[in-house]
């Protein structure tokens, strides 16, 4: 006990002398973290990314969706490793989510997918380490979330408003108006002095709620919640808040990264059909960027997905209210002072990401989803001094070929080394004389013996 | 014990060379001072600089085959060469892994390979030259540089020198069993490396010119059969362990890769490193009793010319390839100075005295001749330029301490030649890669890995610092600049330096020999 009082006295008095937030403005953290880094990406479940991954609650044993819960003949289908199959995308709305939702029976991942006119037996695909290299080995390394819900059982908007609002918003809809006054994460930090930034990667500064854009620039006004405010848009000093990630680099570089930084991807959303290993290149190079920087002691990044993307699920989500909980998406957690290796099971959802920022630096809910929602203070080991940074390689390892390796070796050089000695020793300590008739050996034509 | 009684002229001459005025005690402790001589010179100030690559490499294999979970990472178990040593250097590993250990092991072998000159010139011309031949090998630069690293040459070496000598047992005996053990000992010979295997053509050269060592086809073939069955080993676990590609590419580069030394380079290093007035009364010996040859001269040129002629041709060249030809001339000159002390006329006390002091007199002259320049290499030497397998590299160690423990862990690092890459993963415990490794499979060492892109590795954050040294700046001034380059372009910040301290024309001055950059995207 006084060997951990004296730790906590010695990390209370360093992170006191320490603990300098790069704005001076603005409340000082209530925990090491002073730089919050949260990144949204899209589309997977978690059963689809680490439904098999070792210790965290996976595919369960046996698993089998019918293809028509209607139909006990029907037959059903297995989860399948998807390998290099090329990924499609499903079916997210809040109409597929209730289907594969059933009331809670969970049983209608396929058929919903099926009705959505795309091959329901995609929806039961899942990848695993050599899929993701990069994204297990940072789970073995840091936090893994298994009980993190999307929070709306719906697709993009509802869920990225969560993240900025605490609510749904309006539902599956942008308002030709925008969200006018309902309040943000970024409300609260302004008014705190906190600093801020929206990261857009590929930023259009053209694009938004009154110029939505075509194709797949749209999404960046629904990746963007901002963007659909008119008081953000209007308001100079809080669009320039709303950056291109290349200000992400340069912030970490010149030590200017904010307290609060918000990612949004473009091209390496992982979105299907889009390669989940770009996105692993992208989500590897904002992270090992901030552990070369003078921020990474005094940081946490967590990344997660905006919705399940019409992928399985085993896990039938608690229904808070009208909106969900929707189902597990892959959430992880890096931190220098992240648990090591650690899989995170409390309930979580998107508004605990307000929450911790909320309760970091000491600002009011923005909702009551927030204010109810469960922190994940319990990732972190504040009594641990920081941990130092770590780049993970994007493969994994090869234990057991190695194991094998040394067994062999051994096996082989040592059947090597035994035969000559026995057949030196042979020589050397053997009886024998020249063959009859042979006339080589210089003793042996000498008419010598060895005594 | 061996005593013959060989009732003919030149055997009479065998038998006074042999023990006539040495008593047992003198043998040993002569022999004693010969060792401890050997031991000396191999143990002094041996870990004063860390591994070269080629040390770095051997090391970081037997710490995989070990299962050093650090290294294992930067060394596959399967490269090139056949696991012999770093098998037996893995043994010791399984408590830490440790580079004084692989050195101490090294000179292990050297020092064994001197107490076999001594029984193969004892064979071979009797005690005064097996002794004579020992304090040569105990003292000769040559193999003392290379007996005191972590290579496969000095083993090697061992080995062959072990197959000569019981070689010389065969044709002094007729024994069967000898020949067969010469099979084995060439076997263990090529798992030490596998080039040792021209060795074989010396030893068929020995018995295509020696008519009096006769040999029979059925021993010959069981010999073989026995040097086979040693050596099988090798393939059948790189087949097992599913890396027959990663040899047969080897081969395919050693066969085409380019010359790396010109034509004089053994003719200009060679000679040096074993001794000049050595090799004098060695070929003087080889003159002056022409009238005596016999089968062990033959034995012991065959063991000298075909690796020499071979090598000569062989467009790959490197400083310790000749080494096996070393004990040889070490047993030769040895003959020289001991013929030289027992048949002089021994008409007068005065020139019987004289002639007795001759031979150990020369015999001083000529290890104080090999003492001085070994006791020079064996000096941890501050330069900043390197040949490879000459010894340590001054501050690779200390750089790779750095590396160690400032560079976050999964960093990995750029350098000019996949040398330096090689210490930087043995003590860095990064990835490393070699600027100059060519992305052409014909043109590479198939253990390296090429960067294709390196713009690309650093702007991804893949790449994260660049490691510029002095030694391999001397051989690729093109790499060296193309490194530099990077280092400037990606905003390379010094993080690190290695200098040493050197004597130029103003006196002593610091000069870098690795510096470290920080780059970034």
């Amino acid at each position: 006990m006084i060997r951990r009082g004296l730790l906590i006295g010695a990390f209370a008095v360093s992170a006191a002398l320490f603990a300098r937030p790069v704005s001076a403005q603005g409340p000082q953290a209530t925990t090491p973290i002073e730089h919050f880094v949260v990144l949204m990406q899209e589309n997977h479940s978690f059963d689809n990314y680490f439904g098999t991954y070792p210790g965290a609650d996976g595919i369960p044993e046996g698993a089998c969706v019918p293809n028509d819960p209607a139909d006990a003949g029907a037959g059903c289908v297995e989860p399948y490793w998807l390998g290099t199959d090329p990924s499609r995308d499903l079916d997210h709305d809040r109409a597929a989510f209730l289907e594969q939702y059933n009331e809670g029976r969970m049983d209608g991942f396929v058929s919903a997918v099926t009705h959505g006119s795309s091959d329901g037996r995609g929806a039961m695909g899942y990848y695993d380490d050599r899929d993701l290299p990069y994204y297990w080995n940072i789970a073995d390394e840091y936090v893994l979330f298994d009980r993190f819900f999307q929070s709306a059982g719906g697709g993009s908007i509802s869920n990225h408003m969560f993240w900025v609002t605490g609510t749904a918003g309006v539902g599956e809809t942008i308002p030709d108006e925008g969200f006018g006054e309902l309040p943000t994460i970024f409300d609260r930090l302004e008014k705190q002095g906190i600093s801020w930034k929206f990261y857009v990667q590929n930023y259009d500064p053209t694009i938004n709620l009154r110029h939505q854009g075509v194709g797949d620039r749209a999404s960046q006004v629904v990746w963007v919640p901002l963007l659909n405010y008119a008081r953000y848009l209007d308001d100079p000093e809080l669009t320039s808040h709303i950056v291109d990630l290349d200000e992400y680099y340069t912030d970490l570089e010149r030590g200017t990264l904010p307290s609060v930084s918000y990612i949004v991807p473009s091209g390496a959303s992982e979105h299907p059909p889009g390669s989940i290993r770009a996105g692993q290149r992208f989500v590897r190079t904002l992270i090992t960027s901030l552990m070369r920087s003078d921020a990474w002691s005094s940081s946490a990044f967590m990344w997660t997905y905006d919705d399940w993307g019409g992928f399985y699920d085993h896990v039938a989500p608690p229904q808070v209210d009208e909106w969900g909980y929707g189902f597990r998406v892959p959430t992880l957690l890096v931190s220098p002072y992240a648990r090591l290796g650690h899989v995170e099971s409390t309930t979580l959802d998107f508004t605990s990401i307000l929450k911790f920022i909320e309760e970091n630096w000491g600002l009011a809910p923005l909702a009551g989803r927030d204010a109810q929602a469960n922190n994940f203070m319990t990732a972190f080991d504040f009594s641990q001094p920081p941990r130092e940074p770590q780049f993970l390689a994007a493969t994994r390892g090869e234990e057991s070929r190695l194991t094998a390796n040394r067994a062999l070796v051994y096996a082989a050089y040592g059947f090597a080394v035994v035969l000559p000695l026995a057949v030196i020793a042979w020589a050397l300590f053997g009886r024998g004389t020249p063959p009859p008739g042979l006339p080589s050996g210089e003793m042996a034509r000498a008419g010598g013996r060895r005594s | 014990m061996t005593e013959l009684s060989i009732p003919r002229p030149a055997a009479a001459r065998l038998r006074s060379l042999d023990t006539a005025d040495l008593s047992q005690v003198a043998i040993w402790v002569y022999l004693a001072v010969a060792v401890g001589a050997g031991i000396f010179v191999r143990l002094w100030q041996i870990n004063a600089l860390g591994f070269n690559s080629d040390e770095a490499v051997y090391a970081g294999q037997a710490a995989s085959i070990a299962h050093d979970p650090e290294l294992s990472k930067f060394f596959p178990v399967f490269r090139a060469h056949p696991l012999l040593f770093q098998s037996i250097l893995s043994l010791g590993f399984q408590f830490g892994v440790s580079d004084l250990f692989g050195r101490l092991l090294s000179a292990g072998f050297g020092v064994a390979t001197v107490i076999l000159a001594y029984q193969l010139g004892s064979q071979l011309y009797g005690r005064r030259a097996g002794l004579f031949a020992g304090l040569f090998m105990a003292l000769m630069p040559y193999h003392v540089i290379v007996s005191r690293q972590v290579l496969l040459d000095g083993p090697m070496v061992f080995f062959s020198t072990l197959t000569l000598y019981l070689l010389a047992r065969y044709a002094l005996s007729g024994r069967a069993a000898w020949l067969y053990g010469a099979g084995a000992a060439m076997g263990l010979t090529f798992l030490s490396k596998e080039t040792s295997i021209l060795l074989l053509g010396a030893m068929y050269a020995f018995f295509a010119l020696s008519p009096s060592v006769a040999i029979r086809l059925r021993d010959g073939l069981i010999s073989l059969g026995i040097m086979a069955l040693v050596i099988l080993p090798f393939p059948i676990s790189v087949l097992l362990a599913g890396r027959s590609d990663t040899g047969g590419q080897y081969l395919v580069w050693q066969l085409f890769r380019r010359p790396n030394h010109d034509w004089m380079f053994y003719p200009s290093e060679v000679p040096w490193a074993i001794g000049p007035l050595l090799i004098v009364v060695a070929l003087a010996g080889l003159w002056l009793l022409r009238k005596e040859r016999s089968w062990r001269e033959t034995l012991l040129l065959s063991w000298i010319v075909v690796p020499a002629l071979f090598f000569q041709l062989w467009p790959v060249k490197g400083f310790q390839y000749l080494l096996p030809i070393a004990p040889a001339f070490a047993v030769l000159a040895g003959r020289t100075l001991a013929r030289w002390s027992v048949d002089a006329d021994l008409g007068s006390i005065g020139k019987r005295l004289a002639n007795a002091w001759v031979g150990p007199v020369l015999a001083s002259v000529i290890a104080l001749s090999l003492l001085i320049p070994a006791w020079q290499r064996v000096q941890p030497a501050q330069t900043d330029s390197f040949l490879a397998g000459s010894g340590g590299v001054p501050g690779g160690r200390e750089a790779g301490a750095w590396i160690n423990e400032n560079v976050p862990e999964g960093g990995q690092i750029l350098t000019i030649g996949p040398s330096m890459g090689n210490i930087v993963q043995f003590y860095g415990h990064r990835k490393a890669y070699g600027l100059a490794v060519s992305p052409n499979p014909l043109h590479r060492n198939p253990a390296y890995e090429p960067v294709d892109n390196p713009d690309l590795l650093i702007r991804s954050n893949e790449l994260q610092y660049i490691v510029w040294d002095s030694f391999s700046a001397d051989r690729s001034s093109f790499f060296s600049d193309k490194l530099l380059r990077y280092a400037d372009r990606y905003h390379g910040r010094v993080v690190h330096t290695q200098t040493v301290t050197v004597d130029g024309p103003d006196g002593e001055t610091q000069k870098e020999i690795i510096v470290i950059y920080e780059v970034r995207p």
